[in-house]
Protein backbone atom coordinates (compact mmCIF):
# COMPACT_ATOMS: atom_id res chain seq x y z
CA UNK A 1 0.00 0.00 0.00
CA UNK A 2 2.62 2.33 1.12
CA UNK A 3 5.22 1.40 -1.62
CA UNK A 4 1.92 2.20 -4.33
CA UNK A 5 1.82 5.59 -2.95
CA UNK A 6 5.10 6.00 -3.15
CA UNK A 7 5.19 5.46 -6.99
CA UNK A 8 1.64 7.16 -7.77
CA UNK A 9 3.68 9.94 -6.14
CA UNK A 10 6.73 9.57 -8.05
CA UNK A 11 4.95 9.54 -10.84
CA UNK A 12 2.93 12.49 -10.76
CA UNK A 13 5.87 14.16 -9.46
CA UNK A 14 8.00 13.05 -12.27
CA UNK A 15 5.60 14.56 -14.79
CA UNK A 16 5.22 17.65 -12.99
CA UNK A 17 9.37 17.98 -13.43
CA UNK A 18 8.73 16.86 -17.19
CA UNK A 19 6.78 19.85 -17.70
CA UNK A 20 8.25 22.40 -15.93
CA UNK A 21 11.08 21.48 -17.53
CA UNK A 22 9.88 21.58 -20.98
CA UNK A 23 8.49 24.74 -19.70
CA UNK A 24 11.83 26.39 -19.27
CA UNK A 25 12.85 24.22 -22.38
CA UNK A 26 10.59 26.97 -24.76
CA UNK A 27 11.52 29.72 -22.91
CA UNK A 28 15.20 29.34 -23.60
CA UNK A 29 14.16 28.04 -27.37
CA UNK A 30 12.21 30.79 -27.58
CA UNK A 31 14.56 33.50 -25.97
CA UNK A 32 17.51 32.09 -28.62
CA UNK A 33 15.14 32.12 -31.78
CA UNK A 34 14.14 35.50 -30.93
CA UNK A 35 17.62 36.77 -31.01
CA UNK A 36 18.40 34.87 -34.51
CA UNK A 37 15.37 35.93 -36.08
CA UNK A 38 15.09 39.59 -34.55
CA UNK A 39 17.67 41.21 -37.51
CA UNK A 40 15.69 39.25 -40.30
CA UNK A 41 12.67 40.44 -39.27
CA UNK A 42 13.48 44.04 -38.24
CA UNK A 43 15.15 44.51 -42.27
CA UNK A 44 12.10 42.79 -43.62
CA UNK A 45 9.76 45.44 -41.90
CA UNK A 46 12.02 48.13 -42.46
CA UNK A 47 12.35 47.55 -46.34
CA UNK A 48 8.81 48.10 -46.34
CA UNK A 49 8.59 51.23 -44.71
CA UNK A 50 7.27 54.45 -46.41
CA UNK A 51 8.54 58.20 -45.40
CA UNK A 52 5.36 58.32 -42.72
CA UNK A 53 6.87 55.63 -41.03
CA UNK A 54 9.80 55.87 -38.40
CA UNK A 55 12.81 53.82 -38.95
CA UNK A 56 13.81 55.60 -35.39
CA UNK A 57 11.46 56.34 -33.05
CA UNK A 58 11.00 55.72 -29.18
CA UNK A 59 9.59 53.74 -28.34
CA UNK A 60 10.23 51.66 -31.47
CA UNK A 61 8.20 50.86 -34.47
CA UNK A 62 8.76 47.60 -35.72
CA UNK A 63 5.77 47.23 -38.28
CA UNK A 64 5.17 49.70 -40.94
CA UNK A 65 1.31 50.99 -40.89
CA UNK A 66 1.85 51.92 -44.93
CA UNK A 67 3.67 48.97 -46.07
CA UNK A 68 5.13 50.20 -49.60
CA UNK A 69 7.29 48.40 -52.25
CA UNK A 70 8.88 52.11 -52.74
CA UNK A 71 12.26 51.44 -51.34
CA UNK A 72 12.84 48.21 -54.02
CA UNK A 73 11.54 50.19 -56.95
CA UNK A 74 14.22 52.96 -55.79
CA UNK A 75 16.73 50.64 -55.25
CA UNK A 76 15.81 48.80 -58.65
CA UNK A 77 16.30 51.99 -60.20
CA UNK A 78 19.37 52.79 -59.27
CA UNK A 79 21.38 49.53 -59.33
CA UNK A 80 21.47 47.25 -61.88
CA UNK A 81 19.96 44.56 -59.25
CA UNK A 82 18.68 42.56 -62.31
CA UNK A 83 22.33 42.48 -63.69
CA UNK A 84 23.28 41.38 -59.54
CA UNK A 85 21.43 38.47 -59.45
CA UNK A 86 21.76 37.08 -63.17
CA UNK A 87 25.92 37.63 -62.53
CA UNK A 88 25.49 35.70 -58.77
CA UNK A 89 23.29 33.31 -60.11
CA UNK A 90 25.62 32.65 -63.36
CA UNK A 91 28.71 32.60 -61.22
CA UNK A 92 27.27 30.04 -58.18
CA UNK A 93 25.93 27.67 -60.74
CA UNK A 94 29.05 27.68 -63.19
CA UNK A 95 31.35 26.95 -59.94
CA UNK A 96 29.17 24.54 -58.36
CA UNK A 97 29.36 22.28 -61.65
CA UNK A 98 32.62 22.62 -62.80
CA UNK A 99 34.38 22.04 -58.59
CA UNK A 100 31.82 19.34 -58.51
CA UNK A 101 32.75 17.34 -61.48
CA UNK A 102 36.89 18.58 -61.27
CA UNK A 103 36.99 17.15 -57.54
CA UNK A 104 34.88 14.19 -58.18
CA UNK A 105 37.25 13.00 -60.98
CA UNK A 106 40.34 14.39 -59.02
CA UNK A 107 39.32 12.49 -55.65
CA UNK A 108 38.56 9.05 -57.61
CA UNK A 109 42.11 7.76 -57.75
CA UNK A 110 43.15 8.89 -55.00
CA UNK A 111 40.64 7.03 -53.00
CA UNK A 112 40.94 3.81 -55.42
CA UNK A 113 43.70 3.41 -57.41
CA UNK A 114 47.86 2.78 -57.00
CA UNK A 115 50.37 5.06 -58.63
CA UNK A 116 53.43 6.45 -58.41
CA UNK A 117 53.10 10.19 -56.92
CA UNK A 118 49.79 9.24 -55.11
CA UNK A 119 51.03 9.82 -51.34
CA UNK A 120 53.05 13.07 -52.46
CA UNK A 121 49.93 14.43 -54.11
CA UNK A 122 47.95 13.38 -50.93
CA UNK A 123 50.03 15.29 -48.52
CA UNK A 124 50.96 18.13 -50.61
CA UNK A 125 46.91 18.85 -50.95
CA UNK A 126 46.83 18.60 -47.32
CA UNK A 127 48.85 21.65 -46.83
CA UNK A 128 47.57 23.57 -49.28
CA UNK A 129 44.66 23.59 -47.26
CA UNK A 130 45.79 25.42 -44.93
CA UNK A 131 46.99 28.60 -46.59
CA UNK A 132 44.91 31.18 -46.01
CA UNK A 133 42.58 33.30 -48.77
CA UNK A 134 43.91 36.49 -47.97
CA UNK A 135 47.12 34.98 -49.50
CA UNK A 136 46.32 33.54 -52.47
CA UNK A 137 44.27 36.32 -53.25
CA UNK A 138 47.32 38.90 -53.52
CA UNK A 139 48.90 36.83 -56.52
CA UNK A 140 45.65 35.99 -58.03
CA UNK A 141 44.95 39.64 -58.88
CA UNK A 142 47.94 40.11 -60.11
CA UNK A 143 47.11 36.62 -62.28
CA UNK A 144 43.66 38.35 -62.85
CA UNK A 145 45.28 41.74 -64.20
CA UNK A 146 48.52 40.63 -65.77
CA UNK A 147 48.08 37.92 -67.24
CA UNK A 148 44.91 36.23 -68.07
CA UNK A 149 43.09 39.58 -68.34
CA UNK A 150 39.92 38.94 -67.34
CA UNK A 151 40.03 41.73 -64.47
CA UNK A 152 36.59 42.95 -64.48
CA UNK A 153 34.99 40.28 -66.35
CA UNK A 154 33.01 37.51 -64.68
CA UNK A 155 34.99 34.53 -65.78
CA UNK A 156 37.65 36.16 -62.65
CA UNK A 157 35.11 35.20 -59.99
CA UNK A 158 34.72 31.83 -61.16
CA UNK A 159 37.87 30.13 -62.34
CA UNK A 160 39.66 30.40 -58.80
CA UNK A 161 36.92 28.06 -57.16
CA UNK A 162 37.24 25.56 -60.69
CA UNK A 163 38.90 22.35 -57.26
CA UNK A 164 38.65 22.91 -53.91
CA UNK A 165 40.69 20.69 -51.62
CA UNK A 166 38.19 20.53 -48.86
CA UNK A 167 36.02 18.96 -51.37
CA UNK A 168 38.29 16.81 -52.54
CA UNK A 169 38.74 14.92 -49.57
CA UNK A 170 35.07 15.22 -48.77
CA UNK A 171 35.03 13.00 -52.06
CA UNK A 172 37.84 10.48 -51.23
CA UNK A 173 36.35 9.64 -48.20
CA UNK A 174 33.53 9.03 -50.17
CA UNK A 175 34.87 6.27 -52.38
CA UNK A 176 36.64 5.11 -50.08
CA UNK A 177 33.12 3.65 -49.05
CA UNK A 178 32.55 2.61 -52.56
CA UNK A 179 33.34 -1.63 -52.65
CA UNK A 180 36.67 -2.41 -54.64
CA UNK A 181 34.40 -5.60 -56.35
CA UNK A 182 32.14 -3.53 -58.36
CA UNK A 183 35.13 -1.73 -59.33
CA UNK A 184 36.69 -4.81 -60.87
CA UNK A 185 33.70 -6.37 -62.27
CA UNK A 186 33.42 -3.42 -64.25
CA UNK A 187 37.24 -3.80 -65.19
CA UNK A 188 36.32 -7.73 -65.97
CA UNK A 189 33.87 -6.58 -68.16
CA UNK A 190 36.35 -4.54 -70.20
CA UNK A 191 34.49 -1.05 -69.21
CA UNK A 192 36.94 1.92 -69.50
CA UNK A 193 38.15 3.61 -66.67
CA UNK A 194 36.20 6.40 -67.25
CA UNK A 195 32.57 4.76 -68.07
CA UNK A 196 33.53 2.10 -64.73
CA UNK A 197 33.86 6.15 -62.81
CA UNK A 198 31.10 7.55 -64.43
CA UNK A 199 27.98 4.50 -64.59
CA UNK A 200 29.06 2.41 -61.32
CA UNK A 201 30.59 4.30 -58.90
CA UNK A 202 29.36 7.97 -59.57
CA UNK A 203 25.92 6.71 -58.32
CA UNK A 204 26.66 5.31 -55.20
CA UNK A 205 28.45 8.35 -54.14
CA UNK A 206 25.55 10.67 -55.19
CA UNK A 207 24.80 11.70 -51.21
CA UNK A 208 28.26 13.30 -51.44
CA UNK A 209 28.47 14.94 -54.24
CA UNK A 210 25.44 16.64 -53.22
CA UNK A 211 26.65 17.68 -49.87
CA UNK A 212 29.84 18.97 -51.89
CA UNK A 213 27.28 21.21 -54.73
CA UNK A 214 25.22 22.31 -51.53
CA UNK A 215 28.42 23.63 -49.61
CA UNK A 216 29.90 25.04 -52.78
CA UNK A 217 26.69 26.22 -53.17
CA UNK A 218 26.31 28.49 -50.16
CA UNK A 219 29.88 29.45 -50.29
CA UNK A 220 29.60 30.94 -53.75
CA UNK A 221 26.07 32.91 -53.49
CA UNK A 222 28.09 34.66 -49.99
CA UNK A 223 30.98 34.82 -51.61
CA UNK A 224 32.57 38.82 -51.04
CA UNK A 225 35.90 38.90 -50.52
CA UNK A 226 37.65 37.81 -53.83
CA UNK A 227 34.48 39.04 -56.65
CA UNK A 228 34.72 42.08 -54.72
CA UNK A 229 38.36 42.74 -56.01
CA UNK A 230 38.14 41.71 -59.10
CA UNK A 231 34.85 43.06 -60.29
CA UNK A 232 34.68 46.87 -60.42
CA UNK A 233 32.05 48.22 -62.80
CA UNK A 234 28.84 48.14 -61.62
CA UNK A 235 26.96 46.00 -64.21
CA UNK A 236 29.52 42.77 -63.44
CA UNK A 237 28.60 42.49 -59.26
CA UNK A 238 27.74 39.92 -57.88
CA UNK A 239 24.68 40.37 -55.32
CA UNK A 240 27.09 40.37 -52.48
CA UNK A 241 29.47 43.15 -53.93
CA UNK A 242 26.24 44.72 -55.51
CA UNK A 243 25.06 44.87 -51.71
CA UNK A 244 28.06 46.68 -50.52
CA UNK A 245 27.55 49.32 -53.41
CA UNK A 246 24.52 49.80 -52.67
CA UNK A 247 24.86 50.75 -49.11
CA UNK A 248 27.63 52.98 -49.86
CA UNK A 249 25.31 55.02 -52.63
CA UNK A 250 22.60 55.14 -49.80
CA UNK A 251 23.65 56.08 -47.24
CA UNK A 252 21.46 57.62 -45.40
CA UNK A 253 18.58 55.48 -46.49
CA UNK A 254 18.27 52.55 -44.30
CA UNK A 255 15.33 51.63 -46.10
CA UNK A 256 16.63 51.17 -49.57
CA UNK A 257 19.60 49.71 -47.53
CA UNK A 258 17.33 47.23 -46.16
CA UNK A 259 15.56 45.80 -49.08
CA UNK A 260 18.98 45.24 -51.01
CA UNK A 261 19.60 42.74 -47.43
CA UNK A 262 15.99 41.78 -48.09
CA UNK A 263 16.36 40.33 -51.85
CA UNK A 264 20.12 39.42 -51.03
CA UNK A 265 18.91 37.02 -48.19
CA UNK A 266 15.62 35.66 -49.07
CA UNK A 267 16.27 33.49 -52.05
CA UNK A 268 18.87 31.61 -49.75
CA UNK A 269 16.31 31.24 -47.45
CA UNK A 270 13.63 30.40 -49.62
CA UNK A 271 16.23 28.01 -50.49
CA UNK A 272 17.11 26.51 -47.33
CA UNK A 273 13.11 25.97 -46.23
CA UNK A 274 12.80 24.07 -49.20
CA UNK A 275 15.83 21.77 -48.50
CA UNK A 276 16.19 22.08 -44.96
CA UNK A 277 17.41 18.33 -45.04
CA UNK A 278 19.62 18.24 -47.78
CA UNK A 279 21.02 21.84 -46.70
CA UNK A 280 21.34 20.49 -43.07
CA UNK A 281 22.87 17.01 -43.72
CA UNK A 282 25.35 18.45 -46.71
CA UNK A 283 26.66 21.29 -44.53
CA UNK A 284 27.21 19.61 -41.43
CA UNK A 285 27.84 15.85 -42.92
CA UNK A 286 31.13 17.32 -43.88
CA UNK A 287 32.34 16.75 -40.69
CA UNK A 288 32.50 12.34 -40.42
CA UNK A 289 33.96 13.05 -44.51
CA UNK B 1 45.09 -3.81 -59.85
CA UNK B 2 47.46 -3.99 -62.64
CA UNK B 3 50.95 -2.95 -61.76
CA UNK B 4 51.73 -1.58 -65.05
CA UNK B 5 51.85 2.26 -65.46
CA UNK B 6 49.13 3.51 -66.62
CA UNK B 7 48.02 6.93 -67.41
CA UNK B 8 44.68 7.06 -66.02
CA UNK B 9 44.90 8.19 -62.27
CA UNK B 10 47.28 11.13 -64.17
CA UNK B 11 44.11 12.28 -65.98
CA UNK B 12 41.63 11.91 -63.63
CA UNK B 13 43.80 14.34 -61.37
CA UNK B 14 44.51 16.73 -64.05
CA UNK B 15 42.04 19.44 -64.08
CA UNK B 16 41.72 19.85 -60.42
CA UNK B 17 45.70 19.95 -60.10
CA UNK B 18 46.39 22.74 -62.77
CA UNK B 19 43.31 24.52 -60.94
CA UNK B 20 45.20 24.30 -57.50
CA UNK B 21 48.49 24.36 -59.03
CA UNK B 22 47.73 28.19 -60.01
CA UNK B 23 45.02 29.61 -57.65
CA UNK B 24 46.94 28.24 -54.53
CA UNK B 25 50.48 26.98 -55.24
CA UNK B 26 52.23 29.19 -57.24
CA UNK B 27 50.48 32.24 -55.22
CA UNK B 28 52.53 30.84 -52.26
CA UNK B 29 55.75 30.81 -54.32
CA UNK B 30 54.62 34.27 -56.04
CA UNK B 31 53.83 35.86 -52.26
CA UNK B 32 56.83 34.93 -50.81
CA UNK B 33 58.79 36.66 -53.56
CA UNK B 34 56.93 39.92 -53.71
CA UNK B 35 57.47 40.15 -49.94
CA UNK B 36 60.81 40.62 -50.80
CA UNK B 37 60.21 43.51 -53.25
CA UNK B 38 58.38 46.93 -53.66
CA UNK B 39 55.71 46.41 -56.07
CA UNK B 40 52.54 48.37 -56.47
CA UNK B 41 51.08 46.11 -59.21
CA UNK B 42 51.14 48.78 -62.00
CA UNK B 43 54.68 49.21 -62.15
CA UNK B 44 57.09 45.54 -61.92
CA UNK B 45 58.30 44.54 -58.54
CA UNK B 46 61.53 46.08 -57.51
CA UNK B 47 63.58 43.55 -55.15
CA UNK B 48 64.42 45.53 -51.82
CA UNK B 49 65.96 42.36 -49.43
CA UNK B 50 64.31 42.23 -46.28
CA UNK B 51 62.58 45.84 -46.22
CA UNK B 52 59.10 44.66 -45.87
CA UNK B 53 60.04 42.73 -43.09
CA UNK B 54 61.65 45.21 -41.57
CA UNK B 55 58.70 47.27 -41.92
CA UNK B 56 56.69 44.74 -40.59
CA UNK B 57 58.50 44.75 -37.43
CA UNK B 58 58.53 48.62 -36.79
CA UNK B 59 54.78 48.72 -38.12
CA UNK B 60 52.77 49.32 -34.76
CA UNK B 61 49.27 48.83 -36.76
CA UNK B 62 50.56 45.52 -37.85
CA UNK B 63 50.91 44.56 -34.07
CA UNK B 64 47.67 45.81 -33.01
CA UNK B 65 46.38 44.08 -35.79
CA UNK B 66 47.72 41.07 -35.03
CA UNK B 67 46.83 41.68 -31.49
CA UNK B 68 43.44 41.86 -32.63
CA UNK B 69 43.29 38.75 -34.47
CA UNK B 70 44.57 36.55 -30.97
CA UNK B 71 41.55 38.38 -29.22
CA UNK B 72 39.61 37.26 -32.00
CA UNK B 73 40.53 33.85 -30.61
CA UNK B 74 38.19 34.07 -28.08
CA UNK B 75 35.16 33.48 -30.44
CA UNK B 76 36.35 30.08 -30.55
CA UNK B 77 35.68 28.43 -26.92
CA UNK B 78 32.89 30.81 -26.95
CA UNK B 79 31.24 28.57 -30.07
CA UNK B 80 32.20 25.78 -28.60
CA UNK B 81 30.71 26.13 -25.12
CA UNK B 82 27.25 27.39 -26.68
CA UNK B 83 26.60 25.48 -29.47
CA UNK B 84 26.68 22.27 -27.06
CA UNK B 85 24.40 24.12 -24.86
CA UNK B 86 22.13 24.50 -27.62
CA UNK B 87 22.22 21.00 -28.94
CA UNK B 88 21.90 19.97 -25.94
CA UNK B 89 18.65 22.03 -25.50
CA UNK B 90 17.47 21.11 -29.10
CA UNK B 91 18.57 17.11 -29.30
CA UNK B 92 15.44 15.86 -27.84
CA UNK B 93 11.62 15.02 -28.97
CA UNK B 94 9.58 18.44 -28.23
CA UNK B 95 6.86 19.42 -30.34
CA UNK B 96 8.12 22.17 -32.74
CA UNK B 97 11.62 21.25 -32.41
CA UNK B 98 12.75 20.59 -36.09
CA UNK B 99 11.20 23.87 -36.40
CA UNK B 100 13.06 25.82 -34.07
CA UNK B 101 16.57 23.86 -35.06
CA UNK B 102 15.91 25.11 -38.94
CA UNK B 103 15.69 29.05 -37.33
CA UNK B 104 18.79 28.27 -35.39
CA UNK B 105 20.55 27.22 -38.81
CA UNK B 106 19.52 30.12 -41.15
CA UNK B 107 22.16 32.62 -40.37
CA UNK B 108 24.70 29.89 -41.32
CA UNK B 109 23.22 30.21 -44.80
CA UNK B 110 22.39 34.23 -44.59
CA UNK B 111 26.09 35.12 -45.64
CA UNK B 112 27.76 37.63 -43.13
CA UNK B 113 27.95 40.46 -45.92
CA UNK B 114 24.25 40.59 -45.89
CA UNK B 115 23.54 40.47 -42.20
CA UNK B 116 26.87 42.34 -41.33
CA UNK B 117 24.86 45.30 -43.06
CA UNK B 118 22.15 44.41 -41.10
CA UNK B 119 23.27 44.90 -38.07
CA UNK B 120 25.30 47.97 -38.71
CA UNK B 121 21.54 49.43 -39.73
CA UNK B 122 20.90 48.04 -36.23
CA UNK B 123 23.74 49.63 -34.23
CA UNK B 124 23.62 52.93 -36.20
CA UNK B 125 23.35 55.57 -33.65
CA UNK B 126 19.59 56.01 -35.39
CA UNK B 127 19.31 52.26 -35.09
CA UNK B 128 16.85 50.01 -33.44
CA UNK B 129 19.38 48.91 -30.31
CA UNK B 130 19.11 52.34 -29.47
CA UNK B 131 15.73 52.73 -29.52
CA UNK B 132 14.51 49.91 -27.51
CA UNK B 133 17.03 50.44 -24.96
CA UNK B 134 15.89 54.12 -24.87
CA UNK B 135 12.46 53.14 -24.61
CA UNK B 136 13.51 50.72 -21.49
CA UNK B 137 14.96 53.04 -19.92
CA UNK B 138 18.41 51.04 -20.04
CA UNK B 139 20.43 54.32 -22.13
CA UNK B 140 19.30 57.74 -21.25
CA UNK B 141 20.39 58.96 -24.75
CA UNK B 142 21.50 56.90 -27.46
CA UNK B 143 24.95 55.28 -27.75
CA UNK B 144 27.27 55.65 -31.29
CA UNK B 145 27.90 51.81 -30.37
CA UNK B 146 30.33 51.34 -33.80
CA UNK B 147 31.97 54.99 -32.97
CA UNK B 148 33.38 53.45 -29.63
CA UNK B 149 36.64 51.84 -30.05
CA UNK B 150 36.29 49.57 -26.99
CA UNK B 151 33.37 48.02 -28.83
CA UNK B 152 34.66 47.40 -32.32
CA UNK B 153 35.97 44.12 -32.07
CA UNK B 154 33.39 42.89 -29.13
CA UNK B 155 30.98 43.49 -31.14
CA UNK B 156 32.47 41.99 -34.82
CA UNK B 157 33.11 38.92 -32.15
CA UNK B 158 29.27 38.98 -31.54
CA UNK B 159 28.50 38.90 -35.48
CA UNK B 160 31.04 35.91 -36.35
CA UNK B 161 29.34 33.93 -32.78
CA UNK B 162 26.05 34.92 -34.25
CA UNK B 163 26.95 33.46 -37.86
CA UNK B 164 28.30 30.53 -36.64
CA UNK B 165 26.09 28.90 -33.47
CA UNK B 166 23.59 27.59 -35.26
CA UNK B 167 26.13 25.28 -37.76
CA UNK B 168 28.35 24.33 -34.79
CA UNK B 169 25.30 23.10 -32.96
CA UNK B 170 23.87 20.88 -35.82
CA UNK B 171 27.79 19.17 -35.61
CA UNK B 172 27.21 18.75 -31.89
CA UNK B 173 24.37 17.42 -32.68
CA UNK B 174 24.95 15.00 -34.91
CA UNK B 175 27.61 13.97 -32.34
CA UNK B 176 25.20 13.88 -29.26
CA UNK B 177 22.81 11.27 -31.63
CA UNK B 178 25.66 9.20 -31.92
CA UNK B 179 26.03 8.17 -27.91
CA UNK B 180 24.52 5.39 -26.92
CA UNK B 181 21.70 5.97 -24.73
CA UNK B 182 22.89 3.59 -22.82
CA UNK B 183 25.68 5.83 -21.16
CA UNK B 184 22.97 8.23 -19.90
CA UNK B 185 21.13 5.49 -18.08
CA UNK B 186 24.34 4.00 -16.72
CA UNK B 187 25.11 7.55 -15.40
CA UNK B 188 21.45 7.73 -13.87
CA UNK B 189 22.58 4.88 -12.34
CA UNK B 190 25.84 6.09 -10.68
CA UNK B 191 23.15 8.93 -9.28
CA UNK B 192 23.72 11.34 -11.68
CA UNK B 193 21.65 14.29 -12.21
CA UNK B 194 21.06 16.32 -15.50
CA UNK B 195 23.72 18.19 -15.41
CA UNK B 196 26.36 15.76 -14.63
CA UNK B 197 25.22 13.07 -17.35
CA UNK B 198 25.99 15.96 -19.76
CA UNK B 199 29.66 16.59 -18.27
CA UNK B 200 30.44 12.73 -17.74
CA UNK B 201 28.57 11.53 -21.10
CA UNK B 202 27.80 14.21 -23.62
CA UNK B 203 31.11 16.22 -23.03
CA UNK B 204 33.89 12.87 -23.85
CA UNK B 205 31.59 11.31 -26.61
CA UNK B 206 31.23 15.06 -28.38
CA UNK B 207 35.41 14.82 -28.19
CA UNK B 208 35.62 14.40 -31.79
CA UNK B 209 33.66 17.28 -32.78
CA UNK B 210 35.40 19.61 -30.38
CA UNK B 211 38.26 19.32 -31.87
CA UNK B 212 36.66 19.71 -35.42
CA UNK B 213 34.84 22.90 -34.46
CA UNK B 214 38.13 24.31 -32.77
CA UNK B 215 40.36 23.72 -35.67
CA UNK B 216 37.36 25.11 -38.34
CA UNK B 217 36.49 27.97 -36.25
CA UNK B 218 39.60 29.11 -34.89
CA UNK B 219 41.03 28.79 -38.70
CA UNK B 220 38.19 30.70 -39.50
CA UNK B 221 38.82 33.31 -36.59
CA UNK B 222 42.16 34.16 -38.14
CA UNK B 223 40.95 34.72 -41.32
CA UNK B 224 38.31 37.07 -40.26
CA UNK B 225 37.43 39.95 -42.57
CA UNK B 226 33.49 40.60 -44.02
CA UNK B 227 32.67 41.14 -40.47
CA UNK B 228 35.23 44.10 -39.90
CA UNK B 229 34.33 45.21 -43.52
CA UNK B 230 30.79 45.50 -43.13
CA UNK B 231 30.51 46.83 -39.32
CA UNK B 232 33.21 49.19 -40.14
CA UNK B 233 31.86 50.60 -43.49
CA UNK B 234 34.70 49.52 -44.75
CA UNK B 235 37.37 51.74 -42.74
CA UNK B 236 38.45 49.36 -39.94
CA UNK B 237 37.32 51.46 -37.11
CA UNK B 238 38.36 54.23 -35.75
CA UNK B 239 41.84 54.40 -34.26
CA UNK B 240 42.19 50.78 -36.19
CA UNK B 241 40.32 49.53 -33.21
CA UNK B 242 38.86 46.87 -35.67
CA UNK B 243 42.05 46.20 -38.12
CA UNK B 244 42.82 42.18 -38.24
CA UNK B 245 46.39 40.93 -39.98
CA UNK B 246 43.51 39.90 -42.78
CA UNK B 247 42.09 43.65 -43.11
CA UNK B 248 45.21 45.01 -42.48
CA UNK B 249 46.84 42.85 -45.61
CA UNK B 250 43.59 43.76 -47.62
CA UNK B 251 44.22 47.56 -47.12
CA UNK B 252 47.54 47.39 -47.96
CA UNK B 253 47.23 45.21 -50.96
CA UNK B 254 43.89 46.13 -52.39
CA UNK B 255 43.29 49.82 -51.09
CA UNK B 256 47.11 51.32 -51.07
CA UNK B 257 48.29 49.10 -54.38
CA UNK B 258 51.34 47.67 -51.54
CA UNK B 259 51.89 44.40 -52.95
CA UNK B 260 55.24 43.76 -51.26
CA UNK B 261 54.08 45.14 -47.84
CA UNK B 262 50.54 43.01 -48.03
CA UNK B 263 52.91 39.82 -49.10
CA UNK B 264 54.96 40.64 -45.95
CA UNK B 265 51.92 40.38 -44.03
CA UNK B 266 50.63 37.16 -46.04
CA UNK B 267 53.78 35.45 -45.27
CA UNK B 268 53.44 36.35 -41.46
CA UNK B 269 49.92 35.40 -41.68
CA UNK B 270 50.53 31.83 -43.27
CA UNK B 271 53.58 31.59 -40.32
CA UNK B 272 51.08 31.99 -37.69
CA UNK B 273 48.24 29.87 -39.64
CA UNK B 274 50.73 27.02 -39.82
CA UNK B 275 52.26 27.22 -36.28
CA UNK B 276 48.45 27.41 -35.09
CA UNK B 277 47.06 24.38 -37.12
CA UNK B 278 50.25 22.49 -35.57
CA UNK B 279 49.90 23.28 -31.76
CA UNK B 280 45.93 22.83 -32.38
CA UNK B 281 45.92 19.50 -33.71
CA UNK B 282 48.90 18.29 -31.08
CA UNK B 283 47.29 19.88 -27.86
CA UNK B 284 43.62 18.03 -28.60
CA UNK B 285 45.73 15.26 -29.70
CA UNK B 286 47.35 15.18 -26.26
CA UNK B 287 43.78 15.96 -25.06
CA UNK B 288 42.23 12.62 -26.62
CA UNK B 289 45.29 10.43 -25.62
CA UNK B 290 45.41 11.53 -21.96
CA UNK B 291 41.77 9.72 -21.91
Amino acid sequence: MMNQTIVKDDHSRVVLQKTTQNFFLYIILSCVAIVTVFPFLWVFFTSFKGPTDAVYSVPPQLIPHDPTFENYLRVWELLPVGRFFTNSIFVTLSVVVLNTLFTSLAAYPLAKMKFRGSNTIFYLLLVTYIIPPALTAIPSYILAVRVFHYYDHIQAAILPYLATVFNIFLLRQAYKGVPDDLIDAGRVDGASELRIWWDIVVPIIRPSLATVAIITFVEQWNNFFWPSLVLPTMTNKTLQVGLVALQGAFLNDSRGIAAGVVMTVVPMIIFFLLLQKQFIRGLTGAVKG
Amino acid sequence: MTKKFSLTPYLFLTPALVAIAIFVVYPIFAVFYYSFTDYSIVTPPVWIGLKNYSWLIHDTIFWRSLAHSFVYLLVTPILIVLSIILAIVVNRKLPGIQAFRALFFIPVISGSIAVGIAWRLMLDTNGIINAILLSLGILKEPMQWLAEPALTLPFCMALTIWLGVGYYMMIFLAGLQNIPEELYDAAMLDGCNSWQKHWHVSIPGLRPQITFVAVISSLAALQVFNEVFTLTGSLGGILQSGYTVVFYLWQQAFRLSHAGKASAIAMALLVITLAFSITNIRLLERGTETD
